[in-house]
């Protein structure tokens, strides 16, 4: 067993036995590998992902915790700050600003604050990244909301 | 001095006799006047034949979890744990920052080989000191 297989198997007892209210589910996808993981974030109260379930794949290094997971979403998610169509995260911690010190439950938090809190200055997506830096603010949200609506209900597995 | 009176009689003054303090030195002293013990007159009531003194020491840290490994600081790291009996865990010890921030020995140098920094505070790291 590797270092990073021993460390997840304490981070998948840490989620069963404090299981937060922002994420739905973290869990390996299935018994062959604890190095793929799935997660469903709840969307953020007061904004416009609200009311909608997100899945996001994680994929842990074997250096992991020394390297990053890769995290993508899953669920179409329209923010300045996703890819649309790959699902690609554009967020520090991810990249530069990795510290061993995160857990996938705290990179997901982190996720769900970048949910509600775009940067658009950095954009993967210039069409909602360009809405919020002309200002337009009730357009991004009825845009946003409408991608939630129609993408970001939850998970037949989980209901 | 209570001795000496109960010994000698009382010669002159036969009538004040029976009113000579009275021997006090024959019974046992009773247990409740500890303070006019003398030794040899006290019977102990408790006498300890063995002491087991226990210990317990840790270090002065924030947190008792390597955050890196996740891992106690007083256990081994986690790659230490998995190799019991590797030679590598006789220095399986703990580093200190200068930001006082502690990390497994061994934890803290595979991190600080990607990026120079402490993985709590984001600082630049320097060794304040490297525990035993």
């Amino acid at each position: 067993m590797t270092a990073a297989v021993r460390r997840l198997l304490k981070e998948l007892q840490d989620t069963q036995n404090d299981p937060s209210e922002e994420i739905v589910s973290l869990a390996p996808v299935d018994d062959e590998s604890i190095l793929r993981w799935r997660a469903v974030l709840r969307g953020p109260r007061d904004s416009p992902y609200e009311g909608g379930y997100f899945e996001l794949r994680i994929d842990v290094p074997e250096q992991y915790p020394i390297r990053p997971p890769t995290l993508v979403f899953v669920t179409p998610v329209c923010h300045p700050n996703v890819h649309f169509e790959t699902g690609e995260i554009c967020l520090d911690i991810l990249k530069t600003q990795w510290s061993p010190a995160w857990t996938l439950t705290s990179t997901c938090l982190a996720i769900q604050v970048l949910l509600a809190n775009p940067e658009p200055s950095s954009p993967l997506n210039c069409d909602a990244a360009n809405l919020l830096r002309c200002g337009d603010v009730v357009g991004y949200k009825s845009l946003v909301g409408m991608y939630t609506l129609m993408y970001a209900q939850l998970p037949e597995t989980l209901q | 001095m209570t001795d000496m009176d109960v010994d000698t009689p009382p010669h002159d003054s036969g009538a004040a006799a029976p009113v000579v303090p009275k021997p006090v030195s024959k019974p046992a002293p009773k247990p409740a006047q500890s303070g006019t013990a003398t030794g040899q007159a006290t019977c102990p009531r408790i006498e300890i034949k063995k002491w087991n003194a226990v210990a317990l020491w840790s270090w002065d840290m924030e947190s008792d979890v390597c955050a890196i490994c996740r891992n106690n600081n007083m256990e081994l790291c986690i790659e230490c744990q998995a190799d019991q009996d590797a030679k590598v865990n006789n220095n399986c010890s703990i580093a200190w920052g200068i930001c006082n921030h502690a990390f497994h020995f061994h934890c803290i140098s595979r991190w600080l080989k990607n990026r120079n920094s402490c993985p709590l505070d984001n600082r630049e790291w320097d060794y304040q000191k490297y525990g035993n």
